[in-house]
């Protein structure tokens, strides 16, 4: 698994990725009641913001981690928003992306430098 | 700045945040546990950031009457009223609670946000009557309880609660200390304020903690204040009320009682209630997926007629609820959408409030 500064990971087998957000993310935002994913088939470069979820008190966008092209959604958040807060890093998993460049891995932090990363209080 | 029970807070595991200046618990074990012990157990909420103001003096009846849009003379003693202040312009100066002891002695209970304005607003009109201004600030701080089993925990704790009528209040007295308890509260659910000295807070706060364990009693923190007060459809000073947004163009508007003799702003919300383009709030619940969020367009047959001035999801409806201020006339029932990012969301006008106690 890899991390990005804005608390979002991707788990990777071949050069197919699944991303969500972080524990850590669903703790600071809350309670989620909505999540806007992307269509399947879009085509999302790094950065992007590609998901949106909404809490009671702000929506918060979720930002692709890698550059490629979606080829699945998590449509069980649709009806079980709470997924993202019960198992963010498991089945509350948002969407699979076939990535463009699996060298773009190596800019993310490990689990190790993510956790020194959100102890340091950033 | 800090309330006298932020290391209650701290203790309690709370996430604080900057309310106006202010460190306060925006939640403790999260949003909607606290808005849903709020409607089926009890409540306690930390809002001393608001703020106490004493009125006395032979015209302080006259003076109040005369700051307010809703009629303050001639109520009963021990009792309160809800009422907004405008401005010359017909701006809206702050919400407020006006409490009447008698005719000579009344206090006024003050947004957190606007506690220094209306000190200077009340001192500067104050000028012109024979009254006294005395903020209590300094010396005390406010707490909430609130929820269906507030009045069993409170009446344990002070004997004769439950005799008071809503929007009433009584003296009581209490850990050595005198102060105010009132039937009132900005949730919708039934519920008192105690208005409490400093040096006696933080052990009531963990006597209503403790007593309130056998009624399911959790600390709510301002999220879940929001989300209470907005399914009531009340006012929220800064979103349905500002200097731009007149007490006759809000949700409050049932409180402005424009047949009164003079009041300050009288004329301008005369005029703002003729304009042919006069604005109004409604409460619209959203039919689709999505939540409103405050600075949102709000279209009707394709144009856009307004903004969203507040919204969440409601935890008890589990549906998008918002109030708008459009420049249109609107009923229950009529159909507008909602800018929502790059959606256009139903949404409904309905009477409010958006949610009822079950009787």
């Amino acid at each position: 698994m890899k991390f990005s500064e804005s608390h979002e990971w991707v788990r990777v087998e071949g050069d197919s990725g699944t991303v969500g957000v972080t524990n850590h993310a669903q703790n600071e935002l809350g309670e989620i009641v909505y999540v806007e994913l992307p269509e399947v088939g879009a085509s999302i470069s790094t950065g992007d913001a590609v998901v949106v979820l909404e809490s009671t008190k702000a929506a918060a966008d979720v930002y692709s981690p890698v550059s490629g092209t979606v080829t699945a959604v998590n449509d069980g958040t649709q009806d079980e928003p709470e997924l993202v807060n019960n198992a963010a890093e498991g089945n509350g998993w948002l969407f699979k992306i076939q990535l463009n460049n699996p060298g773009e891995l190596d800019s993310l932090m490990d689990q190790a430098q993510y956790e020194g990363f959100i102890k340091g209080g950033r | 700045m800090k309330t006298a029970l932020y290391e209650e807070h701290e203790n309690l595991g709370a996430q604080i945040v900057d309310f106006c200046g202010w460190q306060m618990p925006l939640k403790y074990e999260g949003v909607i546990a606290e808005h849903m012990a709020v409607r089926n157990n009890v409540g306690i909420f930390d809002v001393s950031h608001m703020g106490r103001v004493e009125v006395e003096g032979p015209q302080a009846e006259e003076f109040l009457n005369y700051l307010s849009t809703n009629i303050i003379s001639g109520k009963k003693d021990f009792s309160a009223t809800y009422t907004v202040w405008a401005d010359e312009t017909g701006g809206s100066v702050d919400d407020v609670i006006i409490f009447r002891i008698d005719a000579e002695r009344f206090f006024v209970v003050v947004n957190a946000g606007n506690r220094d304005k209306d000190l200077a607003h009340m001192k500067q009109h104050a000028a012109n009557f024979d009254v006294r201004i005395r903020d209590r600030f300094q010396e005390e701080g406010i707490l909430a309880v609130q929820g269906e089993k507030a009045e069993e925990l409170v009446k344990g704790i002070f004997p004769g609660a439950e005799d008071l009528g809503f929007m009433c209040f009584m003296p009581v007295e209490w850990g050595g200390a005198q102060f105010y308890l009132a039937k009132a509260g900005y949730t919708g659910s039934p519920g008192f304020e105690l208005y409490v000295p400093n040096t006696v807070i933080a052990q009531l706060w963990n006597t209503f903690l403790g007593e309130g364990k056998a009624y399911g009693i959790q600390p709510v923190g301002l999220a879940a204040r929001d989300t209470l007060r907005l399914e009531m459809g009340f006012a929220l000073y800064g979103h349905e009320l500002s200097d731009s947004i007149a007490p006759n163009e809000s949700v409050a508007s049932w409180a402005v009682k424009l047949k009164k003799d003079k009041f300050l702003g009288k004329d301008a919300l005369a005029k703002k209630a003729e304009a042919s383009d006069k604005r109004k709030q409604y409460g619209v619940l959203l039919l689709d997926k999505g939540v409103a969020r405050e600075g949102y367009s709000v279209l009707k047959d394709g144009e856009v007629i307004g903004t969203v001035t507040s919204g969440t999801q409601s935890p008890c409806l589990q549906q998008g609820i918002a109030i708008v201020l459009v420049q249109a006339s609107l009923k229950a029932g009529d159909q507008v959408e909602i800018q929502i990012r790059q959606r256009l969301v139903k949404a409904e006008v309905v009477k409010l409030p958006f949610w009822k106690a079950e009787k």
